[in-house]
């Protein structure tokens, strides 16, 4: 999953270049008197299909209040429309608050999100391959206007996940597509002129039954059942794209009031939501309002002055150079939350063939000089990555691919170029950078610096739109060029299918390596029709035999997010499935 | 930048028209004997401001040519260092004590210090972001006079249709937003030649090509009100009358005479095209490799490098100040000189 | 001079054709596709080949550039159903286009901004004169003193300053340094939402810098034409009369001053309105200069051009206006 703003083009493209340092999560935060402080780490894969409703109460929560959440830097979703979203900001305020799926995720007493049910009953029942999802859609669950939320417009939401003219940014487009039968050939309700979706035959409902055919395997069903992709959307012209993304029918515990899209959301209760028939939600505060497109800066100043605004607020970033003072200053109420993403450098695998040569790369890289450049707080916002799974993942793999974390090491670098048979001459590398951001200039300053320090040499090419164009287009003039890309990639659900397969399966969009072995491939294939309980592992090993063996993708941080919560907000966690603050179990302190 | 006045956000404008000189003016008749230009520059000798604005400019021109044995006098360089050796990440990114301010004592290795969160070294940085600053404005100034002058010879000389379209086009680029077209075209230029490895240099070009696209009209309007008036001068008769070519007409005999009233605008567009260098790099176009003046105090303005290290803000702002403004109050002695009828 | 203003009227709308044909030509021949930066925005930058293809298709850049911009300007004058990829935006006249960014019609975000670029513009044309006015009349009075060429000096050395500069020093002393409680939060606040209080004083700090930097400029221009009214000949007549100085200085020679100094503030006031970048990025106040900027950044073509084509427009009104005021105020000057 990736972030939606024009600056997260910036963060995409700084992501690729804005490494940690070797220091290590262990002694993060153990400067300027602050607390010492533990990441919000997931072990990933708890589920619990039993769940029911209401939502256990949080400890000394109390009704009533505004929260403010402040957002730097991010101009919100374009669209609230459900099946349209495929990004942190939207998923996490949308799917905690207004929209509601076949299942979701709570965040339980260790911190750990758990899958529980929400629309459906239980987590779902699969047949023996994979192949046929069934859910079982509660009845007492209800639209803002007092309607039930009936398994024909659910079974109808999940088929508009299907048309990706009409939702291009949808992760429909990723998984329905993908994995659902008949998917590929069906243009959508809207695309193909078929607003009773008739023409698709993969879905069916019985009663209060949904029935799921998959074209191949799909063990992750349950997971991609979390997203609000796969929520009811009402029948009709109702939900029309694009008027339904002003103003999307609420099914959860908050309506929208108002909506200006890259600039304010303002959400208030909906009285037709019970708490009974949600496993995972609360109401606690009257009322939500996200401001998007904040200054960073500005932010800071508010909530570090902790005045009467700051104190019901929150805010989903901290600039990197107010670190000391917040964690100094606010204890409990500056959360670290891993964000499940990776940021990866790409050498091109039909071009750089060597091994040794994408290792020296990986040596060449001056992880902590690039990520101080770039703004951000080794150890804290960057730590180092040793795999494309990111920490807690489950499966993930404890291994070094050299026993011990690669660093900085520009002599260990010149040696493998040497070791391959480029000890002569620089090796040329050809990679972009994001010239419109000040930061990334920076950061390919100190890359260019330290590959040139490794035996390579360097040519940068500058972009004014964000690098994914060049890297994704294989017919774009500069990316034939590139022997050096990047991808910056988050799970969309913790287990390894959705980190490998989308970074390193031949063909893959996101393969900006174009790896492509065919033992891999078949791995791939292989594990998603093993018994579910094997399949974590399986990944794992998966993971730590294609960074041993081949080294095709050189991962140069885990990322996490830093979330600033006022002195009167109760319970200031984050959500651990998506990298955002935990909106379902926030309130205002009376 | 599209108006006739110099209203605050024009920068400064490119088109004040100072009044017209008047050649038979009591003034001009007692001191007939000596070249205009002694006079003026004789003046502008007297003028105790213009002298001590002048030896600024010097000082900037001589930092700006001299930016490379500066430098390496001084120890210094433009190459980027592993940032974690001159700055502590941990600590807001400011530099190290051992770098000089703000956390430690003057050092000489680095007499202004280093970047936050670079740690590249500001003198170096200063003295090439003057020589980008005058360079850029010095080229820029250079081809927008070129083509006023053109453009007004030919619509003062020639009049009629050609007048009134060149007069039309004069107009047009005047309505035209600057600030927005500027926006608008450095992305779009530099995005064709991004492959190109003389990348800095055609973005440097392209912010000429801009700037002068848009700063010629003032040059333009002045020329042409001073040709009309001399062209129906006595020794243009004559030269038409012999039967000389409009070329001749153009280059030999009016040219000579218009020296003031393109020496004064280019003394007017000189400092306006420095500070407009600096504030497109402030807006975040323009140069963009980091050695401009305009960009280190965009990244400067930060408000906790502000608080914690404003000397990093200060020494770039006080570059552009110093040099806008000398160059500004000597283009005032300068007018002043050349047209002592407006002196106050 | 109804022919004269027709005549201008004429050569205006020619203007604002010509510019809106530079700006949609350089779009269209820009590098890369002008369909690109919606494309990348609606798919969250899993912009394929065969996508692009989609909005290059349905939002007709695969026609002639000729027919687009006939299009686009049929839709200025009856309004036009936009089709990107496969949803439909109604854009009633005078349409501008979708914004690629809100989905929003350009024109109904372009006048939801105007109240704050409005708002810098009104507070700093009255400084302008408030300040600007009396201390050039005072000068002028005192003609040739110490306070006189003080005044003038250091006038002369603010407006050397880049205006820039001055705004962005003093927002950081002011409000960040030394936190001025009247200054601690710029920005615009809609008078209609958070009272007349609010909308002043996060307008306050803008309106002094920008009128402290433009007042130097009307000092000037009323020094000079006061100094230039006062020696007229009426006024010896005036003085000989025995009249008040009082009344000399302000009722005789003041008026005859005002005249130049009224179509300088017109034309600044067309400028400001047009959009303060600078004003509207260093003090956070999100009017149209700061939209401009921020659709350049995020590649918004649509609200780039109605941006560009608004700033012509006021411009090219606010001369005219300028002129015919002009000729009213001072009968000397005959329009042809």
């Amino acid at each position: 999953m990736k972030r939606n703003k024009p600056l997260a083009l910036v963060a995409g493209a700084a992501l690729l270049t804005l490494a940690a340092c070797g220091g290590g999560s262990s002694d993060d935060g153990d400067n300027g008197g602050g607390t010492d402080r533990t990441f919000g780490d997931q072990e990933g894969g708890t589920k619990d299909a039993e769940r029911q409703g209401p939502a256990a109460e949080i400890e000394g929560a109390a009704a009533g209040g505004t929260i403010t959440v402040y957002l730097p830097g991010d101009p919100g979703p374009d669209t609230l429309d459900p099946t349209a979203g495929w990004s942190v900001t939207g998923n996490s305020i949308q799917q905690a608050l207004t929209s509601r799926s076949l299942t979701q995720y709570v965040r339980d007493e260790e911190g750990q999100p758990v899958l529980v049910p929400d629309l459906a009953t239980d987590l779902g029942t699969a047949n023996e391959d994979y192949t046929e999802w069934t859910f079982t859609i509660r009845d007492d669950a209800t639209w803002e206007d007092g309607q039930p939320v009936t398994a024909e417009e659910v079974a109808f939401g999940i088929c508009r996940s299907l048309d990706s003219d009409a939702f291009p940014s949808g992760a429909g487009t990723e998984y329905s597509k993908t994995y659902f039968e008949g998917a590929a050939d069906y243009e959508g309700p809207y695309t193909g002129k078929d607003p009773k979706c008739e023409n698709w035959s993969g879905i069916s409902v019985e009663g209060q039954d949904i029935t799921i055919s998959m074209a191949t395997p799909f063990p992750d069903m349950d997971y991609w059942g979390a997203f609000m992709a796969m929520g009811p959307a009402p029948l009709g012209n109702a939900s029309k794209p694009p008027n339904y993304g002003t103003k999307p029918l609420s099914n959860g515990p908050y309506k929208v009031d108002s909506y200006k899209p890259n600039e304010e959301l303002v959400l208030v209760k909906n009285d037709q939501w019970s708490a009974d028939s949600d496993p995972g939600r609360h109401q606690y505060a009257d009322e939500f309002v996200f401001k998007f497109n904040q200054d960073q800066a500005k932010v800071d100043e508010i909530m570090l002055s902790d005045n009467s605004d700051s104190q019901t607020a929150v805010s989903t970033g901290l600039g990197s150079d107010k670190y000391n003072d917040a964690n100094s200053q606010l204890g409990d109420r500056l959360v670290q939350q891993t964000s499940q993403c990776v940021a990866t450098l790409t050498p091109d695998y039909t071009k750089i063939t060597d091994v040794n040569v994408r290792k020296a790369l990986a040596y060449a890289y001056p992880y902590e000089d690039v990520w101080i450049a770039g703004g951000q707080v080794p150890g804290v916002t960057r730590i180092p990555a040793n795999s494309v799974m990111p920490p807690g993942m489950a499966g993930k793999k404890d291994f070094q691919v050299d026993g011990e974390q690669i660093t900085y090491d520009p002599e260990k670098s010149k040696e493998l170029l040497a070791e391959a048979g480029y000890g002569d001459e620089p090796y040329p590398i050809t990679m972009v950078f994001y010239e419109v951001d000040p930061l990334a200039v920076a950061a390919q300053d100190q890359i260019t610096k330290g590959f040139e320090a490794g035996g390579f040499s360097v040519k940068a090419i500058p972009v004014q739109d964000s690098p994914y164009n060049v890297w994704l287009d294989p017919d774009n003039k500069v990316n034939k060029k590139l022997n050096l890309r990047g991808v910056s990639w988050c799970s969309d659900w913790p287990a390894g299918s959705t980190m490998l397969p989308p970074l390193l399966k031949g063909g893959a969009v996101y393969n900006t390596a174009l790896f492509d072995e065919a033992s891999v491939n078949d791995e791939m294939d292989n594990i998603a029709t093993l018994p579910l309980e094997e399949q974590a592992d399986a990944w794992g090993a998966l993971d730590e035999k294609i960074m041993t063996e081949y080294f095709p993708i050189i991962p140069t941080a885990f990322l996490n997010d830093l979330f600033v919560f006022g002195s009167k907000i109760g319970n200031p966690t984050g959500d651990g499935s998506i990298g955002a603050p935990n909106y379902k179990d926030l309130y205002v302190m009376q | 930048m599209s108006a006739d006045t110099a209203g605050p956000e024009t920068l400064g404008s490119l088109s004040t028209e100072p009044e017209h000189q008047d050649p038979n003016s009591q003034q001009a008749k007692e001191i007939a004997g000596k070249s205009p230009m002694r006079i003026a520059l004789g003046r502008l000798a007297k003028d105790k401001i213009a002298v001590v604005c002048a030896v600024v400019v010097l000082f900037f021109i001589i930092c700006a040519v001299f930016a490379g044995p500066i430098s390496a006098a001084f120890g210094v360089s433009l190459e980027t260092p592993l940032a974690s050796e001159r700055v502590d990440g941990l600590n807001q990114g400011l530099p190290k004590p051992e770098m000089g301010p703000p956390n430690g004592p003057f050092t000489m290795e680095h007499p202004m210090g280093v970047a936050p969160r670079t740690g590249e070294d500001n003198l170096a940085y200063w003295l090439y972001g003057c020589r980008v600053s005058l360079l850029i404005a010095a080229t820029a100034t250079l081809f927008a006079s070129v083509v006023g002058v053109i453009v007004g010879l030919l619509a003062g000389f020639l009049g009629g249709a050609v007048d009134k379209m060149l007069s039309f086009f004069i107009d047009m680029f005047l309505t035209i937003p600057f600030l927005l077209a500027a926006l608008t075209i450095a992305p779009i230029i530099n995005d064709r030649f991004n492959l190109s490895d003389n990348y800095g240099t055609i973005q440097k070009t392209a912010l000429i090509v801009v700037l002068s696209i848009f700063g010629w009209m003032g040059t333009a309007r002045l020329i042409r009100g001073e040709v009309l008036a001399l062209r129906e001068r006595e020794f243009v008769q004559a030269a038409r009358v012999m039967g000389m070519p409009t070329r001749r007409i153009l280059f030999k005999e009016l040219l000579p005479n218009l020296a003031a009233p393109i020496i004064i605008s280019i003394s007017l567009m000189l400092p306006t095209f420095v500070a407009l260098e600096a504030g497109l790099a402030f807006l975040g176009i323009g140069v963009t490799d980091g050695v401009s003046w305009g960009q280190t105090i965009l990244k400067a303005t930060n408000l906790t490098f502000f608080r914690e290290y404003p000397q990093y803000l200060w020494q770039p702002l006080l570059g552009i100040v110093a040099l806008v403004l000398s160059l500004n109050l000597l283009g005032d002695a300068v007018r002043d000189a050349l047209d002592p009828k407006t002196r106050r | 001079m109804f022919a004269y203003v027709v005549k201008r009227l004429i050569s205006g709308v020619l203007v604002v054709t010509l510019v809106s044909m530079a700006i949609f030509l350089l779009f269209w021949y820009g590098p890369s596709s002008p369909a690109q930066p919606i494309c990348d925005r609606e798919t969250s930058n899993r912009c394929t080949p065969a996508r692009l293809d989609t909005y290059e298709r349905t939002l007709g850049y695969d026609n002639p550039v000729y027919v687009e911009y006939g299009k686009f300007v049929e839709g200025i004058f009856v309004g036009r159903t936009i089709t990107i990829a496969s949803s439909e935006y109604e854009c009633g006249a005078p349409c501008l286009g979708v914004s690629f960014r809100t989905k929003q019609p350009v024109k109904e975000e372009l006048v939801s901004r105007i109240p704050a670029t409005f708002s810098i513009a009104i507070g700093g044309a009255f400084l302008y004169l408030l300040f600007g006015v009396p201390i050039g009349v005072a000068a002028a009075k005192r003609r040739g003193s110490v306070a006189d060429k003080a005044l003038v000096s250091s006038f002369l050395f603010i407006s050397s300053i880049p205006y820039y500069l001055f705004a962005l020093l003093t927002w950081l002393y002011l409000t960040i340094t030394f936190e001025v409680p009247l200054f601690s939060d710029t920005g615009y606040f809609p008078i209609t939402q958070d009272g007349p209080f609010k909308w002043f004083s996060g307008m306050f700090l803008a309106w002094v810098a920008l009128g402290i930097f433009g007042c130097t400029q009307y000092t000037r221009f009323t020094r000079g034409a006061m100094v230039e009214a006062l020696s007229e000949d009426y006024i010896r007549t005036a003085k000989a009369k025995g009249l008040p100085t009082r009344t000399i200085v302000y009722k005789h020679g003041l008026r005859a001053a005002l005249v130049p100094v009224v179509t300088i503030f017109g034309i600044d006031f067309g400028t400001l309105l047009a959009g303060t970048i600078f004003t509207e990025r260093i003090f956070e106040i999100q009017g149209i200069g700061w939209w401009a900027l921020e659709a350049v950044q995020g590649r918004d073509l649509p609200v780039v051009q109605a941006t560009a084509l608004f700033s012509a427009v006021i411009l090219i009104c606010s001369n005219l206006l300028v002129d015919v005021v002009y000729s009213v105020l001072d009968p000397r000057v005959r329009l042809s």
